[in-house]
């Protein structure tokens, strides 16, 4: 089982979408794929095209005592999806409680689906620090970190750079951390020269240049994933790109514990 | 047997030497009969083709030896048992003959001396400590090409991958325009002008010596495009040896020569330059003799001033420089990789003109500083010299072998004393064997036959400026070569193409006359008639094929046009893109291969992305052609920063061109012969419809002229 975190310090830098698009893009080059999503906000369902009166999800599922198979949707692509599930506050509150009291709970669920070596589970998380991103950081074999080439993104990734330290750098079975940089637009000077230091501070940790292009949103409004809805466009050729170098990176990645 | 140790000593070397020259004396001298001959030269080209179809380096110098063995049996057995002429008439034409083989003969070892063993030299890396990387000047001389044309080659060298601190570019206008003056201080390039135009392009460097102060020079002529890593694949050799003084690369171009766009075969079949700068200057390199081209080079300042400057005493500069530089016992270079390119001259008069420039200068330099006397030249270095200078002289010896067969089918003389049986014995081992060796070595970089088209074509025109050049170096004007120009409608060069068509009638005549003479059964011996028919009809062949060469084929393009599939992006007005590849790429606009029939309507402002690895720039652009999954955009108001990051992202990347050079067909004599034996035929075709087309066509409608030769020589 390879497990990949996909996080963000800062909102709003199209996580959810780089995740769905990934998986469905990793589904496309012939891997089985699970796509988890830790995140309240409970969006990544969208990308799949679950109907919004699903209520079902792994928070209901761990309060409820049941196993998440029970809670898994298949896309049509064929990812399989588990939604972070609605919840009331109280609810959201115990369910992080658990995840506080529970370091390895993340790990010890996801044995339960019974994977093998070669499955591949991405984790939707949401952005900055909080009990999702921490669980997903210390069970994920690689981590990706979604930014934009804008100043304010670019200032916030030493941050991300120290939680990764902290939580997957020292671990035996922690392969590697890299960068997608999304919605980029070289014919703007400022997101170019941002494109460019981030191209020379982390080299061959970028895996993955997005460039912004109206067919991602579009695609999400007719409930499709961008590599459905527009093939040729350059957001897809983008995202098959990093999907390939993504699956080169896992190759070796995710030994078991 | 070769890594014996015996070999280690001198004198064992020596002794063997001595053995193998008498041994080699004996087989060119021996006599023969006819059947003795016959089975000697059959054996021969049986090892031969045997050795041909092995892959090491002693199979090539084998053959090598087997071919100078037949050559020098043949001019043994020529000059001993051919000439007894009878007639003056023989006397005359048989001496002329005779001349010009021992001509090609010479050029032939002196050939094979020269490319035996190509050094193959490989780049040096930099060190990694970048303060000790040296200074570089880059000049860039030009006089009357347009702006455009310099332009690009300005981008590209500001784009040059060096500390910024370590390389300044100059222009250096010998046109003393302003637009020039303004460009460079526009794009922050160093502009050098002069008060007068003395020794031209030479001059024109030396004038910019004196205010530059670079450790080293490189130099651009003004539509060669350097590529990126020019600097960083050449510097290292410098950095490992303190005597070199020169290194070359070659001269590669995106657009057609004449020869190439008036017979379609750009790409296919390699052109007269590669041969040159393929396989020549890499054995020039061997001997230290590697020649400087006056572009695509770089000099070290100091032995550079040490030799007064570029040369001015012949109107080749460049190599007389170099080997100036070679008898100060400074050292030479050559890479044979691509670093940059340039245009083809477009028109055939304007590359005679420039051939006649060269072959003009290489005679000069035999007379004023001659390389086979003077000081300082090890052997090696005489004799690569030698060859580049005798090379000019095959236009008299050409000639001599385009008319030959004539002297005796028209006026019956004859010039070779023996059998018919006896010259097929011993001529046809020596052209075949040099036949299937020169296309075994030069078989990447020249098609077989092909030289003998290049030759003709020029043969009259060069004949005469090296003529006057060798008795008097000082006659005779610098002509510069004039590119980037347009051809607008096709047309017949009649002006340039009057020696072939008066070849090509005497061979017609004479094939007719041999004909009479066959049917008729006269007194002459049938099987000499033959072969002065087949003689002949080649003649015809490549004649016509020269011919061919002199019909013009339109070049509508001003901006040159270069094929390359480079990943890229159209953004459309509403925000959609499509990524897709381009096709070909020019200073001006794109070619793109759109994945599927899209809609796109003419007059549409675009934005294109084009890519090199992490790389992307962004050019507005506007949509000028869209047929079959072909787009076609033009570049839109580029400022000088993104025309630079467009010269970066196309001319300057090797990546786009380089990768053809070399790697070509390979040649197969047969092959060769088809193609220049078809080409021959459609020059003959060609020939009768331009000449039908001027005879019918009014008198007034007829063009005024070709564009006039100008050969530089009144």
């Amino acid at each position: 089982m390879k497990i990949i975190a996909i996080v963000s310090a800062k909102g709003g830098v199209g996580k959810t979408t780089v995740t769905a698009t990934l998986s469905t893009a990793l589904r496309y080059r012939g891997h089985r794929v699970f796509t988890a999503d830790l995140d309240p906000q409970n969006a990544l369902r969208f990308h799949f095209g679950i109907s919004p009166q699903e209520i079902k999800g792994i928070s209901r599922a761990s309060l409820a005592g049941q196993p998440w198979a029970e809670t898994c949707c298949q896309s049509p692509s064929g990812v399989v999806v588990l939604p972070y599930g609605s919840v009331n506050e109280s609810d959201r509150e115990s369910f992080e409680n658990l995840l506080d009291e529970q370091p390895t709970w993340l790990r010890s669920q996801l044995d339960t689906l019974g994977l093998d070596d070669e499955d591949i589970v991405l984790l939707d998380t949401p952005p900055g620090p909080s009990v999702y991103m921490r669980q997903a950081l210390t069970t994920a074999s690689v981590v990706v970190i979604v930014t934009l080439p804008d100043a304010a993104s670019y200032a916030t990734l030493p941050m991300m750079e120290g939680l990764v330290q902290t939580y997957c750098t020292r671990r035996p079975n922690f392969s590697s951390y890299s960068y997608v940089i999304n919605q980029v637009d070289n014919s703007r000077q400022l997101a170019k020269d941002v494109v460019q230091v981030m191209n020379a501070n982390f080299g061959d940790r970028i895996i993955g240049l997005i460039h912004q292009d109206p067919s991602v949103s579009e695609a999400l409004a007719y409930d499709k994933s961008v590599l459905d809805y527009d093939v040729r466009c350059q957001a897809t050729q983008d995202f098959v790109n990093c999907a390939e170098r993504l699956s080169g990176l896992i190759q070796y990645a995710g030994h078991p514990l | 047997m070769l890594s014996l140790k015996i070999w280690d000593s001198r004198v064992v070397r020596w002794m063997a030497m001595l053995v193998a020259t008498a041994l080699f004396g004996l087989v060119v001298t021996v006599p023969l009969d006819l059947y003795q001959q016959l089975g000697f030269a059959a054996t021969g080209f049986i090892v031969a083709l045997v050795l041909s179809k092995t892959g090491s380096r002693l199979g090539t110098l084998a053959m090598m030896v087997l071919s100078v063995a037949a050559s020098l049996r043949y001019m043994y057995w020529r000059v001993t048992e051919t000439l007894g002429f009878e007639t003056a008439l023989d006397t005359f034409f048989g001496t002329g003959l005779l001349l010009a083989e021992l001509y090609a003969l010479i050029v032939l070892l002196l050939g094979y001396f020269q490319t035996a063993w190509p050094l193959e030299r490989k780049p040096v890396p930099m060190p990694s400590d970048m303060t000790q990387w040296p200074t570089v000047d880059v000049f860039i001389p030009t006089y009357n090409e347009p702006l455009e044309v310099v332009k690009q080659t300005v981008f590209t060298a500001l784009a040059l991958d060096w500390p910024v601190d370590k390389v300044k570019v100059f222009v250096l206008d010998d046109g003393r325009r302003d637009e020039f003056r303004e460009f460079c201080e526009d794009v922050g390039v160093g502009y050098v002008t002069r008060d007068n135009n003395r020794h031209a392009k030479a001059g024109n460097i030396n004038a910019a010596l004196q205010v530059t102060d670079g450790e080293f020079v490189a130099i651009f002529d003004c539509d060669h495009v350097p590529t990126r890593s020019f600097l960083q694949v050449t510097m290292g050799w410098f950095m490992r040896d303190a005597r070199l003084a020169m290194l070359q690369t070659p001269h590669y171009f995106f657009s057609p020569d004449p020869f190439e766009k008036n017979l379609e075969t750009f790409r296919a079949i390699p052109n007269e330059g590669e041969l040159f700068y393929g396989l020549i200057q890499d054995g020039n390199d061997l001997w230290n003799a590697t020649f400087f081209c006056g572009s695509c080079a770089v000099i070290r300042r100091g032995p550079l001033l040490e030799v007064g400057g570029i040369a001015v005493e012949t109107v080749t500069e460049d190599a007389h420089t170099a080997l100036k530089l070679n008898r100060l016992n400074y050292n030479t270079a050559y890479l044979a990789i691509p670093q940059a390119a340039g245009l083809a001259t477009e028109s055939l008069s304007g590359h005679i003109g420039q051939r006649i420039r060269w072959a003009r200068g290489m005679a000069q330099i035999c007379r004023v500083d001659n390389p086979l006397l003077g000081r300082g030249l090890k052997l090696g270095q005489r004799l690569c010299y030698l060859n580049a200078m005798l090379h000019f002289f095959y236009g008299l010896p050409r000639l001599i072998f385009l008319t030959a067969p004539l002297s005796f089918l028209l006026f019956g003389a004859h010039i070779f004393q023996a059998s018919a049986m006896m010259i097929t014995a011993f001529a046809l081992p020596h052209i075949l064997h040099a036949s299937i060796t020169n296309s075994r070595i030069q078989g990447r970089f020249r098609h077989s036959f092909w030289n003998e088209v290049y030759e003709t074509v020029l043969a009259w025109y060069i004949l005469r400026p090296v003529v006057v050049a060798f008795i008097n170096p000082k006659l005779g004007k610098f002509n510069v070569t004039a590119k980037g120009g347009v051809i607008d409608e096709s047309y017949f060069d009649w002006t340039i193409a009057r020696p072939y068509i008066i070849l090509l009638l005497l061979n017609m005549v004479g094939f007719g006359a041999g004909a009479v003479i066959l049917l008729n059964g006269g007194s002459l011996e049938p099987i000499t008639v033959i072969i002065n028919l087949f003689w002949t009809f080649y003649n015809m062949v490549i004649a016509s094929a020269s011919i061919a060469v002199a019909s013009e084929n339109k070049q509508i393009r001003l901006a040159p046009r270069v094929a390359a599939q480079l990943p890229s992006t159209v953004r459309f007005a509403n925000g959609r893109t499509i990524a897709c590849e381009t096709q070909d790429f020019s200073q001006t606009g794109l070619g793109l291969t759109l994945p599927a029939n899209m809609e796109v309507p003419m007059g549409e402002k675009v934005q294109v992305s084009i890519f090199r690895n992490r790389e992307e720039g962004v050019f507005p652009a506007v949509v000028v052609f869209n047929r079959n999954n072909r787009l076609g955009v033009h570049f839109e108001n580029l400022n000088v920063k993104q025309q630079v990051e467009l010269a970066q992202l196309t001319f300057a990347r090797a990546d786009t061109w380089a990768n053809a050079w070399g790697n070509g067909v390979r040649d197969t004599p047969l092959t060769a012969l088809k193609t220049v034996v078809r080409i021959g035929f459609k020059g003959f075709g060609l020939f009768f419809k331009h000449l039908y087309s001027m005879a019918t066509a009014p008198r007034h409608t007829r063009r005024a002229s070709a564009p006039k030769l100008d050969t530089g020589d009144k």
